[in-house]
């Protein structure tokens, strides 16, 4: 496999992991949450590297979701006081993980394989050269990670589309109904958790968190209806990742950031153009219905 | 600057560590308190990614690696940044959250490819650039010093002289637009003070780090008060312990010093939040459980009170089957009330002293003055809206109208 196409199918596999959830951090206003979550997972991969002195992919996924799910907890909880506000809560919670991640790694684990550069921004540049044996073939060790994880996406979407959708836009017709918004919340920033940590080793966090949150941004621009909207998302991780490594090649310069600049290149052009809430759209429809509404009254004048 | 280095006892580099983290801290403090009261501190931690690309034009522009041209930098990408997001959000179709993300990916992802794209080229000057991602407070300088404290203290002085704008426009931009201030302009100060903000820390402790140092001060400083001018100073205040400390502890223990000055700013912020008088959790806790032991009290002793008519003084056992509380309630009661001085005990048996007889009735009296007052409290023409506790009632009304409120009762119940 040529290193091209391993480093594109890299990326559209996490385009695709992380479209697929992007829409719904949106819909639900968890956006920075799932930065949050991102950034606060650093200290259970530093854990796990110092109890096991690896960075073997099962148990850092699992130590980074612990560490997951006790960044929304304690979130949660402070927020509960009614004494901070919910930015507030974010605001102090994950940078605290985070320090906490970068003092073990400072601390602990410098000059041996875990920097902060490869743990946070991995490059995916060196992705074709992390091999595993597989039955005698050389997989590039990224594809069948993400590849897991992508499957795992898609298996909770279509298990619970229609629990996921009537708790994203109504959670309390969803709770008298007996689905618990709270245990479907959890279950996707949990989800999040671990794309996001698959991913990191392999493209560096910048580039998840791009692709989670501003495909989905995009999408949202350009669609109405939920399921559009996903695929939609998931189109737009793939053209940033064929897109970005081109651009990348051509100006010698970060494939992850070049990724990255393509998916914001996207957002501007559907902020602008969209159908629907595009600016010079809008704008373009306003000038015609007031040209419209001119003309009768000149015709009767 | 250079006696503040001498006056401080510890070494050139770790006085200028130091001073840097005390200015960082008032800076956040006293100017993140504006992003942070109007919940947009996350729009801090976007800004602070910004600052990456802004750097990197900085630099190619003008070559130059000083502080100055790279905090004017570092500026000017904030707020192209921030202004994005209020574009964005202007949609009605993107929120504020979203929008915050975009931006934050969009421009770090383009920082990221600025700093590649200058590596390429070979200048070794470049290097130095990256330390924007995680700060270094090491990599300090005392110039850098003289820029952060100058910044720091003009945006206090426009703190200071914009005061009464600043605030109004704070908790009600729409009441400040209707009494003529200029609210474009008065947003505009607010996100350039927290860019300002930013820039002045985001050198040290980092850029992902940087939020937990808008948002520690103000939220330790609002568990105290609540007053804005208070605090601002509480928050300026406890951003310099803040800093300090970290920068103290990172020295002694030679460790990295934005982390460990963000850890420190959580342990403020969680001891605030736990502990701040008449506000925090376990405050409250306590407030709550006194309360409860205090109304367990008085309910046993108008019970006990209740036994002694009806016949002999009750045993413990017995008060507790009369009154249907659980034993161990009545039996704490007792003991409190023993404490107060109000009872007097024949063996197992229990009945009240002078003191406690005297309790019952300014007890009873205070029952009756309540249902009175729910009876006949509507007719009193109470000249403000005070809303009376049921406990302090005459002390709440106050004597003229406690007074009044006997007088109709007693004349309603001659009546009838």
């Amino acid at each position: 496999m040529s290193d091209d196409l391993a480093i594109i199918l890299t990326a559209g596999l996490l385009g695709t992991a992380a479209g697929l959830l992007g829409p719904f951090l949106v819909l639900r206003r968890q956006v920075l949450l799932s930065d949050a979550v991102s950034h606060a997972v650093l200290p259970g991969i530093v854990i796990v590297f110092l109890l096991f002195g690896s960075r073997a992919p099962v148990p850092v996924i699992i130590g980074a979701a612990v560490f997951a799910v006790i960044c929304v907890l304690g979130i949660e909880a402070i927020r509960n006081t009614g004494l901070v506000h919910s930015d507030a809560a974010i605001g102090l919670v994950f940078p605290t993980l985070f320090a906490l991640g970068v003092l073990g790694v400072t601390e602990f684990a410098e000059g041996v394989h875990l920097d902060l550069d490869s743990t946070i921004y991995g490059e995916i540049a060196f992705t074709p050269f992390r091999t595993w044996e597989v039955f005698g073939v050389e997989v590039v060790r990224s594809l069948p990670l993400l590849g897991a994880v992508t499957a795992l996406n898609v298996l909770l979407l279509a298990l619970f589309w229609k629990e996921i959708k009537v708790t994203t836009f109504d959670p309390s017709f969803a709770r008298v109904n007996g689905i618990s918004p709270v245990v479907i919340s959890r279950c996707i920033l949990v989800a999040v958790a671990i794309t996001a940590v698959t991913a990191f080793e392999s493209v560096g966090a910048i580039l998840v968190v791009t692709m989670l949150i501003v495909p989905a941004a995009t999408s949202y621009l350009l669609t109405v209806r939920l399921l559009p909207m996903v695929l939609v998302s998931v189109g737009i991780g793939w053209i940033s990742a064929m897109g970005g490594y081109s651009f990348a090649i051509s100006m010698d310069a970060s494939i992850g950031g070049s990724m990255g600049m393509v998916a914001a290149a996207c957002f501007v052009l559907a902020l602008l153009f969209a159908p629907r809430y595009g600016f010079v759209t809008r704008a373009l429809v306003r000038a015609r219905r007031r040209s419209a509404a001119r003309k009768p009254a000149e015709a009767g004048t | 600057m250079d006696w503040l280095i001498d006056l401080l006892p510890l070494s050139y580099t770790d006085s200028v560590v130091f001073l840097g983290a005390v200015i960082l801290g008032v800076a956040a403090g006293v100017l993140g308190a504006f992003a942070v009261l109007r919940q947009r501190s996350l729009v801090g931690d976007a800004l602070s990614h910004a600052t990456l690309p802004g750097v990197c034009v900085a630099f190619i522009a003008t070559g130059a690696k000083d502080a100055s041209t790279l905090a004017i930098g570092a500026a000017a990408a904030g707020l192209v940044a921030a202004t994005m997001i209020l574009i964005i959000e202007r949609t009605d179709r993107i929120r504020p959250d979203a929008a915050i993300g975009v931006v934050l990916s969009g421009f770090f992802s383009l920082g990221i490819v600025l700093l590649t794209y200058l590596a390429n080229f070979n200048n070794s000057n470049q290097a130095g650039l990256d330390t924007y991602l995680f700060g270094q407070a090491a990599g300090l300088l005392e110039q850098d010093l003289t820029v952060m404290g100058l910044l720091c203290l003009i945006s206090l002085a426009g703190v200071a002289l914009a005061f009464r704008p600043l605030k109004t426009a704070l908790f009600d931009m729409a009441f400040a637009g209707s009494v003529g201030l200029p609210t474009r302009l008065l947003e505009l100060a607010m996100t350039a003070m927290l860019v300002i903000a930013i820039v002045i820390g985001v050198r040290t402790v980092g850029a992902i780090l940087m939020v937990a140092m808008l948002v520690v001060p103000t939220i330790t400083a609002r568990q105290f008060t609540s007053r804005l001018s208070i605090l601002l100073v509480l928050s300026g205040l406890f951003g310099a312990a803040v800093g300090s400390i970290g920068a103290l502890i990172s020295n002694s223990g030679g460790l990295p010093t934005g982390p460990v000055i963000v850890l420190v700013g959580f342990v403020f912020a969680m001891t605030a939040i736990l502990l701040a008088p008449g506000r925090g959790v376990a405050w409250r806790a306590g407030k709550i459980m006194r309360d409860r032991r205090r109304a367990a009290t008085e309910g046993v002793l108008i019970d006990l009170e209740t036994a002694l008519h009806a016949g002999a003084p009750p045993t413990p056992e017995e008060l507790a089957t009369v009154s249907g509380r659980p034993l161990r309630t009545v039996k704490r009661a007792l003991t409190d009330l023993d404490r107060a001085g109000s009872l007097r005990r024949d063996g197992d048996r229990v009945y009240l002293s002078e003191a406690g007889a005297a309790a019952v009735h300014t007890l009873l009296d205070r029952r009756d003055l309540w249902t009175l007052w729910l009876e006949y409290g509507w007719r009193l023409d109470i000249p403000d809206a005070r809303e009376p506790d049921p406990r302090r009632l005459r002390e709440t009304l106050g004597d003229d109208l406690t007074d009044q409120l006997l007088a109709m009762a007693s004349e309603e119940q001659a009546g009838s």
